[in-house]
């Protein structure tokens, strides 16, 4: 029985008083949902109240109360929309914790960067998840956040073998406690790689000069001293006694070996300019392998090619036969010493969309992780004093960088090494057929 | 209780000098009957009433259903103004 019927049932005078009351009830109520406080008798008088019908106009406004929530309630989903796209399209990762570490929310981007693929993430400690860590590390700025409320900025540190810079904010309730953090972290791994090349540049570029002005002022004296010693070697050819000959070649050949040096510096230096016509890569690389013959079977190292034919660049072919003579000798090098069966090289040319690519691999001893950022800097050599001037390689990264393509290495120690060498191929000069054929050959 | 639209398309409520006035109730009205005027015309509610409690449950009530409201108070009486939306 609904509370009107009910009120039907008693006598009619007193049913109307009721009713009236039960009027007043409803509407009050009503009202206080609609955040308005009850109306006194004052300004709902009785008479009033049966004539208005307040329910009813109370209805109505209910209506339009609905209809202004949802008409909020679709704003709001756009609004999120659109922030949620920002957060997750935004260049850089941000995350939400709470205050005991869980991630209470991120974006697509520190997913992409620092979660593993299907991993949940929502609940979890953010060290395990982004650190990988069962604690969060000493100068961890949300920590230092949340116990201070205040924002921390990181410079930098690493984090599954990227660097970030990280800016941690604190998150308030009303009442100004902290509830959690927003962490914002950049991704400056490739910033950083730009700056090491930058800074070696700018290396190169200092040496370079010095090196080039020091050759030059050198190139002088060891002429000189060549000069020499090669007169007293075929002048004295029957004054001199054996012993004394063989230090005069000793001479000569010390100091070609100085003036190669010198040579080195000053292509190292640029002081010579390259003069750039079409080539075909494979003529090079043969040309090299031909001059290396010798040393290659003398200490018993097979060389395997694998040529695209038809491999056109547009270079220097003096000087980018330095460039595979340094890798191929480099190579020949590092197995010097080594007690191995089935010392290999190999030199793959091919064409990779606009660039020509040559790779030169051995399976000698590799060069360790720590150094292997450090082996195309000037005057860096593992060999002994006199055996390597730690140039052949900065030399190379200089004549490739001149052909606007580049160069580099990688390793697994104790496996072998690989240099590989892209050069832009000229506009409009393509294989044959668009398609190289392969040619391989050994040594 | 007198009515009128003023040329600012304005609908002014003028329920001054009512014993009863149960203002919340007629504004409620005729927010209700002008709901297409006042919100696709943008016309705004404009109540003049001497009763102070007015100013004190119309707000609520109206804020609730998504129109903003400003009173003034003018010589010896007030000016409710509702407006939808912002
Ligand atoms: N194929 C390789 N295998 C192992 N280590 C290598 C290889 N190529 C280069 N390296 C390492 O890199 C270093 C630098 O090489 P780079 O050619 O610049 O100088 P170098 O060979 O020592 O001296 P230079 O070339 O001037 O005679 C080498 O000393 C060696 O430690
Ligand atoms: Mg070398």
């Amino acid at each position: 029985m609904s509370g009107l019927e009910k009120i039907g049932k008693t006598d009619p005078r007193l049913g109307n008083e009721k009713l009236k009351r039960y009027i007043r009830d409803k509407v009050n109520h009503l009202l206080s949902v609609m955040g308005t406080k009850p109306l006194g008798r004052e300004e709902l008088d009785d008479n009033t109240l049966l004539e208005l019908d307040p329910i009813g106009i109370i209805a109505l406004s209910f209506e339009q109360i609905l209809e202004h929530q949802k008409e909020t309630n679709r704003r709001l989903t756009v609004a999120k929309d659109q922030l949620q796209a920002v957060f997750d399209t935004v260049g850089v990762c941000i995350s939400i914790i709470d205050e005991d570490m869980r991630i209470v929310n991120c974006n697509e981007k520190q997913k992409e960067l620092l979660v593993s693929v299907n991993t949940e993430v929502i609940g979890k400690h953010c060290y395990e998840i982004y650190c990988g860590k069962d604690s969060p590390s000493l100068d961890c700025p949300a920590v230092e956040t949340l116990a201070t409320g205040r924002p921390v900025f990181i410079r930098e540190v690493k984090k599954k073998n990227r660097h970030f810079q990280i800016v941690t904010s604190p998150m308030k309730d009303a009442e100004g406690q902290v509830t959690g953090a927003i962490e914002v972290s950049m991704d400056v791994t490739e910033k950083k790689k730009v700056e090491e090349l930058m800074r070696q540049a700018e290396k190169l570029t200092a040496i370079g000069l010095l090196a080039g002005g020091i050759a030059h002022e050198l190139n002088n004296p060891l002429g000189n001293i060549l000069g020499y010693a090669t007169l007293l070697l075929k002048d004295g050819e029957s004054a001199l006694g054996a012993g004394q000959r063989e230090k005069l070649e000793i001479i000569v050949e010390q100091a070609k070996k100085g003036s190669e040096i010198i040579r080195g510096l000053l292509d190292f230096s640029r002081q010579s300019v390259p003069a750039f016509q079409n080539i075909l890569i494979n003529d090079i690389i043969r040309k090299t392998v031909r001059t290396l013959q010798n040393r290659l079977a003398c200490q018993g190292i097979k060389l395997d090619t694998a040529l695209a034919e038809g491999l056109t660049v547009r270079a220097d072919p003096r000087k980018i036969e330095l460039v595979f003579l340094n890798l191929i000798l480099n190579s020949i090098q590092a197995f010097e010493g080594m007690d191995r069966k089935g010392k290999a090289i190999s030199v793959r040319a091919a064409r990779e969309g606009d660039l020509i690519q040559v790779k030169i691999a051995d399976n000698g001893p590799g060069i360790p992780e720590d150094i292997l950022p450090n082996i195309f800097d000037p005057f860096f050599t593992t060999k002994p004093v006199g055996k390597g001037a730690g140039l052949g390689l900065s030399i190379c990264s200089g004549v490739v960088r001149e052909h606007k393509g580049s160069i580099h290495a990688t390793s697994e120690p104790g496996e072998g090494t690989e240099f590989t060498v892209c050069l832009p191929a000229p506009a409009g000069v393509k294989g044959r057929n668009g398609k190289e054929d392969i040619c391989s050959g050994s040594l | 209780m007198k009515k009128h639209t003023d040329a600012g398309k304005n609908i002014v409520l003028d329920i001054r000098g009512q014993i009863c006035p149960a203002c919340l109730m007629i504004t409620l009205r005729e927010l209700n009957s002008n709901k297409d005027k006042l919100k696709n015309e943008k016309a705004r509610l404009v109540v003049k009433t001497d009763h102070r409690d007015a100013t004190r449950t119309i707000p609520g009530a109206a804020s609730a259903m998504g129109y903003s409201v400003s009173v003034l108070q003018r010589d010896r009486y007030y000016e409710i103004t509702l407006e939808y939306g912002k």
